[in-house]
């Protein structure tokens, strides 16, 4: 509808999404517990050689853009500060960041696992992203959804189809052979692999994310695809060669330690990970596949990129790649 | 979305809106509007000022996959999304509306869930959608199984009115709330914009329209929003005036009646205040047959001059009998 001619507008009617600026690649260095860098300098030295061929290989399957240009890419690392905080900040990061350097890394963006699930310290005006999350999950409906189903929020589970049917008596009672239904999963190639994701646990008022859920978080931040009222979310904080401080929340979100870093948000991630982690992102896959972004968000990135020449996936998780390389 | 009747776009609009009285003695202000209709934390409950108070609330999804409604009998399955949105007018009055777009056809087999949450409000066929069936069908009602959107927006306006903390569910008068279903489709070249109003029983409404070619869905869906509100404003209002006895001694039976229609709905009664230029004309037609603001000027002009009346204070009796 051409609304052009409109002499009369009202701003509070009318949402506006702020647009951020867009690297074509997101690349991120590894995933490490907290347990991890206790182990040491070595452990960490250790960790991104076993990273470094395989981000020079997701670098070069990008190749030259077809105008010829160089694709931009931005490097991140994300610190797990949410489950455990065995150390602080000016014990862990210098090391850290040496030992990237070591194996020709350059970490441009650091965050903090906490600035997923709990609101902006900056901003704490602003909704916690976890929650905000959780609200736009749309379930995937099992064949037979006509429009009434008990919402996600209610559960805090989520699958990738049916669950199998729950049972009035025990096994050891079930001698009426009562046939057992298996649960399915939705749009299965022949056979099923279900999964069902606990997406938090503990009071409503007080919830502990799960971490497949803030690793859904983190894969839509790294996206640009998550807005809190139309504002953007996560903006790195410049960190130029600054002490960092002995707490882990007087820390911002995402630090930008490289000034020259490409844009922190992409068009596409690809995540060099532990295969301890490949039940995590399978976890992620499958949020990831049912949760709704803003519409606003998408046609920004589907406008700059069609504009670059670059082809951007139309669904979400298909945004997202990984390698879990072996030795790490 | 891309507009009805485009190559890119639905062929059909589908949608049922539901219509009440915002279960609370006074009319929220525009902060509890905004409270009651933040159905997300991350995005903000669109308010208009202007010609009135209008609160929307962000739009929400439902994922569905299941036999359309079809006059014939035919079966046809569709997978996507059913959009939902509530709004409350001058904080009085709530509605809750469900509605989805359809193409004309989509892929043979049911796609991975992201494809379909990408063209949210969208409900995909698989193959072909019978167009004519499905019409005929969703306006007729379902069966059970099949798509049931009245659910959906059942479900919001449930989930809106349990917000005790702000809702008192002391409502100065008792309504009957309404249901109005509609379809729209795009208007063949040459064609008018039409629409057909049929009033059936136990509040349903039903609508069909066809609207110019290229109308987003939104506008089609807040149309109806506009048309179920003024049809549930006139209904309500006839119906407290239908029977009133005027002639009882006791102008206190009546003024209880009138009072709270002039406290809480009078001022309500502003067709189109956000309908799009495009789309006045199918108002039009309501006004010229059969007149629903020349009734509604003339009920608010009787309820009017009965507490003149009432406040003249003369007996009934005391008139010079004819």
């Amino acid at each position: 509808m051409n609304r052009s001619a409109a002499v009369f507008r009202e701003t509070s009617a009318e949402p506006r999404t702020e647009s951020v600026p867009f690297s074509h690649l997101s690349l991120e260095l590894g995933h490490l517990y907290m347990e991890d860098f206790v182990e040491g300098p070595a452990r960490l030295r250790r960790h991104f050689a076993a990273v470094r061929p395989w981000v020079d290989a997701a670098r070069a399957g990008l190749g030259p853009l077809g105008t010829g240009r160089r694709p931009r890419i931005s490097t991140c690392f994300l610190i797990d500060d949410y489950f455990s905080r065995l150390s602080t900040p000016a014990e862990l990061i210098p090391p850290l960041l040496a030992a990237a350097a070591d194996a020709g890394l350059t970490i441009d963006y650091l965050a903090r696992e906490s600035g997923c699930a709990v609101a902006d310290p900056a901003h704490r005006d602003r909704a916690e992203l976890a929650e905000s999350v959780l609200h736009r999950l749309v379930e995937s409906p099992p064949p037979g959804s006509n429009g009434f189903r008990p919402p996600v929020s209610r559960t805090g589970w989520l699958t990738n189809g049916r669950r199998a049917p729950a049972r009035r008596t025990s096994a050891a009672l079930d001698s009426t052979g009562t046939v057992w239904q298996p649960p399915s999963e939705t749009g299965a190639r022949g056979h099923s692999v279900f999964m069902d994701v606990e997406l938090w646990n503990g009071p409503d008022d007080d919830r502990t994310w799960s971490c497949a859920f803030l690793a859904s978080v983190w894969q839509l931040v790294r996206l640009g695809l998550l807005r809190d009222n139309g504002r953007a979310v996560l903006t790195p904080t410049p960190f130029d060669d600054q002490e960092f401080p002995a707490e882990w929340d007087a820390l911002p979100p995402v630090l930008r330690l490289n000034p020259q870093a490409a844009p922190f948000t992409a068009y596409v991630t690809c995540s060099v990970l532990p295969a301890r982690f490949l039940p995590v992102e399978h976890a992620v896959r499958v949020i990831l596949d049912q949760v709704h972004v803003e519409a606003e968000a998408l046609a920004q990135i589907a406008e700059r990129s069609a504009a670059e020449g670059f082809a951007v996936p139309a669904g979400v998780v298909d945004r997202t790649s990984y390698v879990f390389p072996p030795g790490l | 979305m891309d507009g009805l009747g485009t190559a890119s776009g639905p062929v059909l609009v589908c949608g049922e809106v539901r219509t009440c009285l915002l279960p609370t003695r006074d009319a929220v202000d525009e902060r509890a509007a905004v409270e009651l209709l933040r159905l997300r934390a991350d995005e903000r409950v669109r308010v208009s000022r202007h010609p009135n108070r209008h609160a929307v609330s962000p739009d929400v999804l439902t994922g569905v996959d299941c036999r359309l409604p079809t006059a014939t009998g035919a079966r046809s399955r569709a997978v996507g999304t059913v959009t939902a949105r509530a709004a409350l007018t001058e904080g009085r009055v709530l509605q809750a509306t469900a509605y989805f777009s359809a193409p004309a056809a989509g892929p043979d087999r049911r796609q991975p869930w992201g494809y379909y949450l990408v063209r949210p409000g969208t409900l995909v066929p698989v193959g072909r959608l019978p167009g004519k069936a499905l019409t005929e069908g969703f306006l007729t009602g379902h069966q059970p199984g099949e798509l049931d959107i009245g659910s959906v927006a059942d479900s919001l306006l449930a989930r809106i009115s349990r917000q005790h903390r702000i809702l008192d569910h002391d409502t100065p008068l008792t309504t009957a709330d309404t249901s109005l279903r509609w379809t729209a489709a795009a208007a063949a070249d040459g064609e008018e914009t039409s629409l057909r109003f049929t009033k059936a029983e136990d509040g349903l409404r039903i609508v069909e329209l066809r609207l110019p070619p290229g109308t987003a869905p939104t506008a089609a869906a807040e149309l109806c929003e506009d048309l179920a509100l003024h049809d549930w404003l006139l209904t309500t209002v006839a119906d407290k005036l239908d029977g009133l006895r005027v002639g009882s001694e006791d102008g206190r039976a009546v003024l209880k009646v009138l009072r709270p229609l002039v406290d809480h709905l009078l001022h309500l009664w502003m067709p189109q205040a956000r309908v799009d230029g495009a789309l006045h004309t199918a108002w039009r037609e309501l006004e010229r047959t059969p007149g629903y603001s020349r009734q509604w000027n003339a009920l608010a002009q009787r309820i009017r001059d009965q507490l003149v009346l009432q406040n003249l204070g003369v007996p009934r009796q005391a008139l010079p009998a004819r």
